[in-house]
């Protein structure tokens, strides 16, 4: 059992790495294998004893959001990692789409109510590598809230090409709320058979994730194109000799309620709900044009070798045929006119890291925070001061990096980014109302927007 | 960060309509500390927790903190249900085995295996071969990856390593150093070539472009790490998923044997494996809980330190605040009016077993500590003398020994260490909660001056001061 008991010199005590992602949290100890605990993103309040999820303080004002987040952090300290918040020093696997409001209330709290000695921001794209042994990847998180896409070529972030669309958990999740809701029955114990949509108007998103988890699958590409087809047909949008055969779906599942209530979950739902990650119907962007975009966006000579090296990461992934339909799709994709002409390289490979693909940026963290390199890049509570904001990691210990040209010059820099998104995502209400850039609103009621960047010195097109 | 304020205006806790404010926060005072070093109001946000001992919550048995550390803050012995993590209990049965002296013949012996009261799930589900002893002895889930991992980790370790002693080196030397970089575009090959090993390029299993000779030196010592390789196929799915039912049901329905699929629940208690299916499901040892002791952030000093015994829920020391400082309370609250003075009455407590002076002080213009008060007040003029604490004198009933001179018009009511007494309210909002906030001092006895400190023979009396918001409910308006 490997179990670092130190690290480094001067018999420091092992750091704590934490991934706070939307929906869950990764908490544990560097130097092991995986996390100790895996908990929702959310705290139950001392004061009203109500559970409030993390999420829903991003934005809030910095005071909400720091008394939310010493409560969450103390369960972690207290109830999971057992250990002094004083002896240890902390790692955050965060995605780069983090809002500052969020990682600088974070640091404080570490910093002042918790008085850890060093906090380190590593970007859980990059440290997704480190699980690998390579320096050069495309890496896909398809989590909760956001997929992101973000290229990294020998170690370097090539961040003009990054590439984000809200799809992911949330976005199945809602989808299969509409879908059960639209054709869903519920048979009570009486043994009358009810519409689910009379009894309730919305479907809590415990059952829905749980009915995700439990029953839902990717098809394959072949198999939807075929669903899809008989679709178009029965609306009269093809030729029904042109569309074939529906294929027979899956079976269909009872689902208990609370009571002795039963949901029937048609067999159809089961495969459809997650075709909101693939289906273009949104600006012609899904899951797998984002990696062809962020390919593209990529300096020419790198984009074979970030084909070759596609690694990805997030509980989405875990959707029993994900992975394959992703191939599929990207193969596919490239033949079409849009990609044919700028995607001239050979294959697309693919990487399976060596954990779970939700607890792949953590292990990327907690191999990191096993190292020295920890405390040469972490801040402490003095930097922490100096000004208003934690400083982006970029800039860290390279302040002069970026000025010295040893870069082409730097179009876009982190704090920039965000700043973008976080305007972004406000003006559009996460895909309320279309803003300049964002994607039209989604017929089917799904939440995916269009993040696209403007950026000052570059344009990204 | 300004202070946040505690109290909602509906549906508000009884005790949180008196609030002492403590540095950012306002809470009752039962909810606070006294720091008798220091002499200050502690609450639980600006005193440090310590994890004081770790014990198990079903054995009630203690365990050492570095033995804790060895198993992962989980119990030896004890395990939880994977299924609905209730406490699993051992089962004893006996089975048929063949004696040793005659294979011929069966003996029975004693087998234990792990069940679950509430869910039925046994270790026999999952085909865990019972043990011959009561406690220990089933087997441990690897992780399959866990060689690898530590591979990478030796790896990377060399690889910072090495960069921290280029960065020594080259200190004067214009060095760029680099961990996880990010280009707004990408390195350019200088940049490459540049790049220290903090930065990923360095992570490489070569480093063919390693511009000092002595660098390549030292890059065949490292430890080679094999990068993972990629691959062009990804498994489909099963064909029979389009066909095969799936069974939620739970236990004793036709799948059991194969197993139904977990939950996301289920599937998170084992992170490394997340298995699909209940028959991976493995016992989960039960975790530790810990005893915290709260030290107070400026002096250091324990304010709360529980006993060892995990079963006991008293504290070797534990200074809260109901016992230092003393408490007011309401006692009655009138209709209040918008501009109308009404008489609210009040009580003061005193825990301390010394006689003590109490004085309210109003708050003065622009006080930044008197947030939101929104009406005027008139406190009593004089100082109010609280007996001490004598917790034999409760049962002697209302023989008043001392004349306290009270002022009848201010004092309605003394006894023991206790008294009641009048404050006039204007409210001076038409709408919304009566407010009111006034400095409470009083004497105090500091009792921890250092032991054999000459110069003091008696304890030194001090005075402190503490800010006290009061919320009387809504106002009526007039
Ligand atoms: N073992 C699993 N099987 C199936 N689905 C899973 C599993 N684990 C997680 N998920 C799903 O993956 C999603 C969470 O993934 P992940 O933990 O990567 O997201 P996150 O980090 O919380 O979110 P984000 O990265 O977007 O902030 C949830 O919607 C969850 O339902
Ligand atoms: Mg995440
Ligand atoms: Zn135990
Ligand atoms: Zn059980
Ligand atoms: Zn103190």
């Amino acid at each position: 059992m490997p179990l670092f008991e130190t690290i480094g010199l001067g018999g420091e005590k092992t750091a704590v790495v934490i991934d706070i992602g939307t929906s869950y949290t990764k908490l544990g100890f560097a130097g092991e294998c995986g996390p100790r605990a895996i908990i929702p993103s959310e705290v139950k309040r001392q004061q009203t004893g109500k559970v409030v999820r993390l999420e829903d303080y991003y934005n809030t004002n910095q005071d909400e959001l720091f008394a939310v987040l010493v409560e969450f952090l103390h369960q972690m300290y207290f109830r999971y990692l057992l250990i002094n918040p004083k002896d240890r020093r902390v790692l955050i696997a965060e995605s780069v789409l983090v809002p500052t409001n969020f990682r600088d209330t974070l640091a404080k709290v570490l910093f002042r109510h918790f008085e850890v000695p060093s906090v380190m921001f590593a970007p859980s794209h990059m440290l997704t590598l480190l699980t690998l042994g390579i320096n050069t990847a495309l890496v896909m998180d398809v989590g909760y809230a956001d997929t992101l896409v973000l290229p990294i070529y020998e170690g370097v972030a090539v961040l003009g090409a990054w590439q984000s669309l809200p799809l992911g958990g949330r976005a199945i999740h809602k989808r299969l709320e509409s879908l059960l809701l639209a054709e869903s029955t519920v048979a009570t114990e009486g043994g009358t058979e009810l519409p689910l949509s009379s009894i309730v108007g919305t479907v809590k998103e415990e059952i829905l994730e749980d009915i995700k988890v439990r029953t839902c699958f990717v098809c394959s590409m072949e198999r939807s194109r075929k669903v899809q087809d008989a679709a178009m047909a029965q609306l009269g949008l093809i030729d029904p000799s042109q569309a074939g055969q529906p294929p027979t779906p899956p079976p269909s599942v009872e689902f208990p309620l609370d009571g002795a209530k039963i949901l029937k979950i048609n067999g159809s739902i089961r495969e459809s709900a997650t075709e909101v990650l693939f289906e273009q119907d949104n600006e012609l962007q899904s899951v797998a044009t984002l990696i062809l975009d962020a390919i593209i966006k990529s300096p020419i000579d790198t984009r074979k070798e970030l084909a070759e090296n596609l690694v990805v990461t997030g509980g989405t992934a875990l959707l029993p045929g994900f992975l394959h339909r992703l191939m599929q799709e990207l193969n596919s994709l490239r033949q079409s006119p849009k990609y044919s002409s700028k995607l001239a390289f050979g294959s697309f490979k693919i990487h399976t890291p060596p954990a779970q693909p939700n607890c792949v940026p953590w292990l990327g963290g907690a191999i990191f925070a096993a190292t020295e390199a920890l405390a040469s890049h972490s801040f402490t509570k003095d930097i922490q001061y100096e000004g208003p904001h934690i400083p982006d990691w970029c800039s860290l210990n390279n302040k002069d990096f970026f000025t010295e040209g040893v870069v082409e010059k730097t179009p876009v820099s982190l704090p920039t980014l965000r700043k973008t998104l976080e305007a972004i995502k406000s003006s559009t209400g996460l895909g309320a109302k279309g803003g300049k850039e964002s994607g039209k609103e989604s017929g089917k009621g799904s939440a995916a927007t269009t993040v696209k960047l403007e950026t000052s010195g570059e344009s990204t097109t | 960060m300004e202070s946040i304020q505690r109290v909602g205006a509906a549906g508000m806790l009884e005790n949180h309509r008196v609030l002492y404010k403590c540095k950012d926060y306002r809470l009752p005072l039962c909810e606070l500390y006294f720091c008798r070093h220091c002499l200050k109001l502690r609450s639980k946000d600006c005193v440090s927790h310590e994890v004081d001992s770790h014990y198990c919550p079903n054995c009630m048995e203690n365990m050492p903190s570095a033995e804790a550390k060895l198993k992962k803050n989980r119990c030896a012995n004890c395990f939880d249900c994977p299924s609905c993590k209730h406490t699993l209990s051992t089962r004893a049965t006996s089975v048929l085995v063949p004696s040793a002296d005659d294979p011929n013949k069966a003996v029975a012996k004693k087998a234990y295996y792990l069940a679950c009261a509430f869910c039925r799930w046994t270790s026999r589900d999952i085909g865990l071969k019972d043990q011959s002893v009561a406690s220990g002895g089933w087997e441990e889930q690897e992780n399959p990856n866990a060689q690898r991992i530590s591979e990478l980790v030796e790896y990377y370790k060399q690889v910072a390593q090495k960069e921290k002693s280029d960065r020594e080196r080259k200190k004067y030397a214009k060095s760029r150093i680099r961990l996880l970089g990010m280009s707004g575009k990408y390195a350019s090959q200088s940049a490459r070539r540049h790049a220290s090993l903090t930065s990923m390029q360095n992570l490489r299993i070569s480093a063919p472009d390693a511009d000092m000779s002595l660098l390549k030196e030292e890059e065949q010592k490292l430890v080679k790490i094999t990068p993972n390789m990629a691959v062009e196929e990804v498994e489909g799915l099963p064909e029979d998923i389009y066909t095969t039912p799936i069974n939620l049901a739970h236990k004793g329905s036709a799948q059991a044997s194969t197993g139904t699929v977990t939950s996301i629940a289920q599937r998170l208690s084992q992170p490394d494996e997340q298995p699909t299916l209940t028959n991976k499901l493995y016992p989960i040892h039960k975790h530790l809980l810990v005893k915290r002791s709260l030290r107070c952030k400026e002096c250091e000093h324990n304010l709360s330190k529980p006993e060892f015994n995990p079963a006991s829920i008293k504290f070797k020391i534990q200074l809260v605040a109901l016992h230092y400082v003393p408490e007011l309370r309401i006692l009655s609250i009138p209709n209040l009016y918008h501009l109308k003075e009404s008489v609210v009455l009040l009580s003061l407590i005193n825990p301390l077993e010394e006689m003590t002076n109490v004085t309210l002080l109003g708050c003065e213009e622009g006080d930044p500590e008197d947030i939101d008060s929104t009406a005027k007040i008139v406190l009593p003029s004089q100082e109010l003398i609280l007996s001490a604490r004598d917790d034999a004198a409760e049962y002697d009933e209302g023989d008043n020994v001392m004349d306290f001179k009270d002022d009848p018009e201010v004092v309605i009511f003394r006894k023991a260490n206790k008294i009641s007494f009048v404050v006039k309210v204007t409210p001076m909002k038409a709408v919304g909660d009566v407010k009111i906030a006034f400095k409470m001092k009083y004497n105090y006895k500091n009792i921890t001056t250092p032991l054999g400190s000459k110069e003091e023979k008696e304890t030194p009396m001090v005075v402190l001061e503490h800010h006290v918001d009061v919320n009387l409910g809504q106002v009526i308006p007039s």
